[in-house]
This record gives structure tokens, sequence and C-alpha cells, in this order.
């Protein structure tokens, strides 16, 4: 090597470093938050389970328990019954929200007249802030003046259903709420997957003789899996955050109905006061979270080799 | 059936289904907004009227005059100020910091950097609450219990990491041509990111800020764990707080207004929001 190649190979590492150094530099912000709000407190709440936490007068960390935070949720019935409220709310908000999408998705991917109008009203309910959302359901599902009896009753019917007062039918009231507050997200993602699949291969298999319910569950949803299972992994994480929806219109009620573990985790917390439990109960969550996302993953990377992108 | 398409009954048919189908998605998704409008406009008798109103006769103001009425109880006026100056601070510091991270994470060489980029999603995953638990200690040790601090600093960070996200799709569409020219032309960083990636980044900065502002104007678990004031109370926290009022006129009024501000930025950049959803599509 010659001195001047050198010369230029050690200016050229200088400033790699730099690059680097000043790369670092630029990340460092964004890096430096989020380990102070997500990292720090994660392992905050870790130590905070498997202690006796005591709040008053302040906060005391009392003592090292071992799992028995985690012991006393997994024996508590209660647990349990927020564990299969949340599944089957996570599993019902999903299927819906995927199907009605899917059905409108088809309809705005047609050309008619009006067809910007009904983009723009399909996207609204998503601009509309969960807490509000919450409070114009309220005014939906009204026992005595509420809009939803006044529809049933203008068409003949009873119209005494009392949607927030049992816990299953509550239960499903605020997944309505939830499903109309999705359709939006969903819809706009699944439009644009539609897009991508090129109409000549829908044609051709129209002209292979294919009816539109064989074209549609050979062709079209075959080829789309890859985009529907990503909204189903993003419905699916925020049926597991619900908040907003269910403190506005039931507060978890009536007799746990509508209590989720993310409510549970709240009412443990910031009700009952009791950090233990409530951090335990956030890290059985967390858990369930990740198992179900690590499957939906699997089938995602497998519907990726079977449509062949 | 099959025989009918092509027919000109068959296409009238098809017609008529595409038409009947628009409208009944038309009706579910607008019909609970329109509900709530229609609520606001009504007199309190009228709303609790068992005979529901479908169609307004008549057109109320009283109940968005009585809101914004220093006597009624619920601030409106002062959680909107709240609400924007939160809202503002949170989508700038956003986004302040999101462009340079996104910028380095996915142009220049950051040690760790697939570690970060997955960090950044996986969090999504994990519930709010998880995190929520230590940070009310540190805001109560911290004094900063019901300051603005204290809100936009867990705003930011719940914000920042989808932030981060979107601004990466948006760095990763700049040609790296254009740079590869910038830096023959002898331009050192500094001259490429403020004459070219931030220009360049405009709109994808544009439409970060109104995501920015519209999460924090929504956010809801926050305020309610970390502040209890009234003088510094945020609009969906107003609206939870008069939920124990029994004025359901004004109730209506106050969520349209809530409501309000997001849907026109919705409305009116709904193409830009578009944009941000399907750049993850075609990822």
């Amino acid at each position: 090597m010659t001195p001047q190649a050198q010369v230029v190979e050690v200016r050229a590492g200088r400033t790699r470093r730099r690059g680097r150094l000043i790369a670092a530099a630029m990340v460092a912000p964004a890096v430096l938050v989020v380990c102070g709000v997500y990292a720090y407190p994660a392992l905050s709440t870790l130590a905070y389970s498997v202690s006796k936490i005591d709040l008053s007068p302040r906060f005391r960390i009392e003592g090292f328990v071992w799992l028995r935070n985690f012991i006393n949720q997994l024996t508590d019935p209660h647990f349990w019954q927020a564990t299969w409220i949340t599944i089957y709310f996570g599993v019902m908000l999903c299927l819906l929200t995927v199907v009605l999408s899917f059905l409108i998705a088809l309809l705005l991917n047609k050309t008619f007249f009006g067809r910007g109008l009904l983009r723009v009203t399909v996207l609204l309910p998503w601009a509309v802030p969960p807490v509000a959302s919450g409070v114009l359901w309220v005014q939906m599902f009204h026992a005595e003046f509420g809009f939803l009896n006044g529809l049933i009753r203008a068409f003949g019917g009873e119209g005494g259903i009392i949607w927030l007062g049992g816990s299953t039918i509550a239960l499903h009231s605020v997944l309505i709420t939830e499903v109309w507050r999705w359709i939006p997200f969903a819809t706009l993602f699944i439009l644009a997957g539609l897009q991508i699949v090129p109409k000549s291969v829908r044609e051709a298999a129209a002209i292979d003789g294919a009816g539109s319910w064989r074209g549609f569950r050979h062709v079209t949803f075959p080829l789309m899996l890859p985009v529907v299972v990503p909204v189903v992994i993003f419905l699916f994480v925020w049926a597991m955050k619900v908040f907003d929806t269910i403190f506005v219109l039931t507060r978890g009620g009536p007799t746990r109905g509508t209590t989720t573990l993310n409510f549970l985790t709240y009412r443990q917390g910031f009700v009952q006061f009791d950090f233990g439990n409530a951090a335990a109960t956030a890290y059985l969550l967390s858990a369930l979270t990740v198992v179900v996302i690590a499957g939906l993953g699997w089938m995602l990377a497998r519907s990726r080799k079977l449509a062949g992108t | 059936m099959v025989a009918l398409v092509g027919t000109s009954a068959g296409r009238r048919l098809k017609g008529v289904l595409t038409y009947g189908a628009a409208l009944l998605v038309l009706i579910v998704t607008a019909f609970p907004l329109y509900g709530i409008i229609l609520t606001s406009i009504q007199t309190e008798p009228d709303i609790r009227s068992v005979d529901v109103a479908f169609v307004p006769t008549y057109i109320e103001t009283e109940h968005y005059q009585r809101i914004f009425d220093e006597s009624s109880g619920i601030p409106v006026t002062e959680s909107m100020v709240n609400s924007l100056v939160v809202a503002l601070a949170t989508a700038f510091l956003t986004v302040a910091i999101a462009v340079p991270a996104a910028y380095a994470l996915h142009r220049m060489s950051v040690p760790g950097r697939r570690i970060i980029l997955g960090g950044f999603a996986a969090i999504y995953i994990l519930p709010t609450l998880l995190f929520v638990l230590p940070l009310f200690i540190a805001v109560v040790q911290l004094g900063l219990y019901d300051t603005y601090i204290g809100l936009v600093l867990p705003y930011v960070a719940f914000t920042l990491p989808f932030m981060v996200w979107i601004m990466g799709s948006f760095v990763r569409a700049i040609p790296v041509e254009v740079e590869e020219m910038a830096r023959i032309d002898g331009a050192g960083l500094r001259q490429l990111m403020f004459r070219i990636i931030i220009p360049l980044l405009r709109p994808g900065i544009f439409a970060g800020l109104l995501l920015g502002f519209i999460l924090a104007w929504v956010e809801f678990l926050t305020p309610l764990l970390f502040t209890s004031d009234l003088s510094i109370l945020t609009v969906t926290l107003g609206l939870f707080r008069s939920t124990m009022d029994i004025a359901i006129g004004q109730l209506a009024a106050a969520t349209v207004i809530t409501a309000l501000p997001v849907i026109l930025i919705t409305a009116i950049f709904q193409r830009n929001i578009s944009e941000v959803v399907t750049a993850g599509v075609e990822r």
C-alpha cells in the first residue's frame, strides 16, 4: 500500500467512525425516551409483580413474595373469567371487523357514482376520539330513548332491549362499538390490498369458468391473506388494549361482564391500588398477547409463501 | 344468475345491489355520528322522549351556548386550550425526535439497528398499563402530577415508536441517488439534512404532525390517571367528567366539539392518511 493510499484509508476509517457516531447521536433521543418510558417501567412492573407493595401513605416495596401475585391470579376465578372474556372479545372483534371490512372494500373497489363520498364517510368513525365514540354509543344504546330501540320501534318491534343491562349483551354492545370504530382502518388496508391484486388475475379466473364466489374463494382470498393477516394482528393487539370504550360504556360491568384483562389490570391498579397483583395481571396479559401474535406471525409467513410473494 | 350477467336486466340488478349495499354502509357508519349531532340540537325534553325523532324539526343552539358558559361547571374553553397546548407540543416534539431517528435508522449505519427497529415494533404489542403502573409512581414522585409536562412526556413516548415507523416509510421513499448526487457535490451531513432530506420529507412531516396532534388530542388513559385538577382538564377527560352530569344535550354538544377538529382534519387530509396506511400494505 502506498503512503497516500494509507492516508486515504485512515481518513475513510475516521469518517466512517464519525458517521456512525453522528448516526447514533441522531437515534439517541428516540432510544432514550423509549428506554425511559418503556424499558425502565417494564422492568419496574416486573419487580412489582413479585413484590408486596404498599401505596399509603407513600409508595414502598414491602418485600419479595416470589410468585405469589401470579398464583393469586391463576387461582382466582375472576381472572379466568376476564381471560375468557378477553379472548372471546379479541376473536370476535377480528372476525366481525375483517368480514365486514372485506365486504365494504369489495364494494369500494367497484366504480360507481358516489364512491368518493362513501370512501370519506367510511373513514369517519376512525376520526372520532374513543371517548367521544363511547359517549355517542351510550346515546345509541340508551334503553328508554336511545336510537337503536327507537329504530326497532319504528320498524314495528318492541324496542325494549336493555343494551348495557346484562353482562352478555353489554359485552356485545361494547363489541359493536369497537367494530364500528375499527372498520375504517381495516377497510382502508384491505382496499389497498385489493388494488394490488391485479384485475387481470381475477379476469383470467373468470374466463377459466370460475364463478364470482369461486373466483373469490380460490383466487382473491389466498392472494389477500398476506394483507388480511396483518390487519388481524393489528386488531387483536388493539382488542387486548381496549380501555376507553369499556370505561365509558360499562366500567367493566354489569357483574364484571365486560372486564377484560386490561380493564382488570386497571381496576387492580387504580381502583384497588393493589400494584403487585395489577403488575402480575399486566404480565399475564402481555404473555397472552405475545403468544397469539407469534401464532399469527407464523400464519403470515406461511400465507406469504402460499401467495408466492 | 350467471346467464343474466351481461344482459341489461342483469346489469340493472347489479346496479341496484351495489347502490343498496352502498346505502346500507353509509347508514351504518354515519348514523351514530348523525345521532349525536341530532341530540345536540334538540331540547332536553325531546331528547328524553320515548318517541325518538330521526329528523330534526328545529335547531336548538342552547346546549352549545351553555357549555361555553363560565358557570356551566365544566370548563370547556379551558379544556380545549389545555388539549391544544398539549397536542401541539406532543406533535412537534415527537416529529422532531422521530425524523432524525428514522433517517439514521434507514439511511446510515447505526449499531444495533435491527434491535432498535424490532424493539419499537414489539413495544406496540404490549398493554399500555404495563408501563403506566411505574410511570404513575414516577410522575407522582417527580412532582409532575397535574402538570403539562406530566402529560406531554408520556404522550410523546407513547406516540414515538409508531412515528419512527411511519417516518421510516417516508424516508425509504426518497431515492438514494438524490443523496449520492448531493454528496458528490460536496454536501455535508447538515447541508444534506436541511437542504435535501427535510424538504423532500415535507409531506411526511406534515402527515406526522397531523397524526401526533390527533393521537394526543384523543388520549384518555394518561390524563385520567396523571391528572385530577380541573385546571388541567383535557377535552376527552371533560367528556367523562360530564357523563356524571345529567344534561344529555350538553354532553352531546361537548362530544361534537371534541370530535370536530379530528373529524375535520381526517376529512380534509384523508388522502394523506390513506397514504400512511397503504404504505404499510406495500411493504
